[in-house]
């Protein structure tokens, strides 16, 4: 065999084998995974009815603090809010009313935070939850930055409570926010704070799948006239508001 | 020349000495073996078998975390569900990994308790 046929067969060779092992090399496991997944076709998202908040109830906030062990230190520097709630003012009338308003992470469909993360520590899930993955998040707060709503939120100190064992805390040194409660949703049940706001009568937070025309948000938000917070910024958020 | 095959032997000793030392300490200090016990008998055996536990247990651990947290898949045995079997950290995950000087960082995040009372051997 000559040099020419020698390095011919061998190229040939190796090129068969290469195209063969390909397949088996990147992440087989990782299509099963994804196959066994149960988040495919759900697109969760949350409608909030402003005009049936009460004035003087934090009770969603204190039912998601316990829920997910959420900092709280009553020191405005290193508490965290996954849910909180402020006032809002029309901007030119001084005399006019102040207004509740939920703010919470809007599970953007285009999330800027997961664009920037750099160790893809927060991604969307399949079913469109934006979550953070706290075992590879390395605190660089780069997604603290890209959020437009300012709805991430640092571990500057770890939570000295944990009120919730079932569930994890963070430790110093990782981002978080509001995950829509995705190990209840997984469970089929509702999120802690749709649960305690409809406990106290209000009804005002509500998720459902936005895929499904007949879930109680999809008609909702087909009957109400809703707003969601930026859109101009194209980011898509799953958050509806009635009322705003 | 036999000053020479004197320095020769002091030095392989020397050199050697390391490994001895750690084979002479491994042959006399006893191996940890985890404490097992059954707060209640929600498992009849472990998941996995224990030669393959005690090796692979990071493996499996990790496997079903990343299928847990990325593809939903909450239907499985993961860390929270040792703690059915081996009540207490102390007992079961720090006997071994404090023989080898190993610090996990598990626990900051996932409950577990340190201490608990003995149940049953």
């Amino acid at each position: 065999m000559d040099r020419r046929k020698f390095l011919k067969t061998c190229s040939v060779l190796s090129g068969t084998a290469c195209a063969g092992g390909l397949p088996l090399l990147t992440g087989c496991s990782q299509t099963n995974a994804l196959e066994r997944s149960p988040l495919k076709g759900r697109k969760w998202g949350m409608v909030i009815d402003l005009n049936k908040c009460l004035p003087d109830c934090n009770a969603c906030a204190e039912a998601c603090r316990k829920e997910n062990n959420v900092a709280f230190f009553n020191d405005e520097r290193y508490d965290i809010h996954w849910i909180r709630k402020v006032g809002i003012k029309e901007k030119d009338l001084h005399d006019a009313a102040e207004r509740p308003m939920l703010l919470l992470c809007n599970h953007c469909e285009d999330p800027p935070c997961a664009q920037v993360c750099p160790v893809q520590a927060t991604y969307k899930r399949e079913d469109g939850i934006v979550i953070v993955d706290h075992h590879r998040c390395i605190g660089c707060r780069y997604c603290m930055i890209a959020c437009p709503y300012n709805e991430r939120a640092f571990n500057f100190k770890e939570n000295p409570d944990w009120p919730n064992p079932e569930r994890p805390k963070r430790s110093h040194g990782v981002t978080e926010s509001c995950h829509f409660c995705a190990h209840r949703l997984d469970q089929g049940m509702t999120p802690a704070c749709v649960e305690t706001c409809a406990s106290v009568g209000a009804n005002v937070i509500k998720v459902g799948d936005l895929n499904d025309p007949d879930s109680e948000v999809s008609r909702l938000i087909a009957t109400h006239p809703v707003k969601r917070l930026r859109e101009d910024l194209g980011t898509e958020p799953k958050v509806y508001y009635i009322g705003l | 020349m036999k000053a020479n095959k004197i320095v020769v032997a002091v030095m392989v000793l020397i050199i050697l000495s390391p490994i001895a030392f750690s084979a002479a300490s491994r042959l006399l200090t006893e191996s940890p073996k985890p404490f097992l016990e059954r707060p209640d008998a929600k498992y009849e055996n472990c998941i996995r078998d224990t030669e393959y536990m005690r090796f692979h247990h990071m493996d499996y651990l990790k496997e079903v975390r990343e299928e847990y947290v990325r593809y939903g898949i909450r239907d499985q045995e993961g860390l929270n569900s040792c703690k059915e079997c081996h009540a207490s950290r102390e007992r079961f995950c720090n006997r071994c990994h404090n023989t080898v000087d190993l610090n996990v960082d598990c626990f900051g995040c996932h409950y577990y308790p340190e201490t608990a009372p003995a149940t049953s051997n």
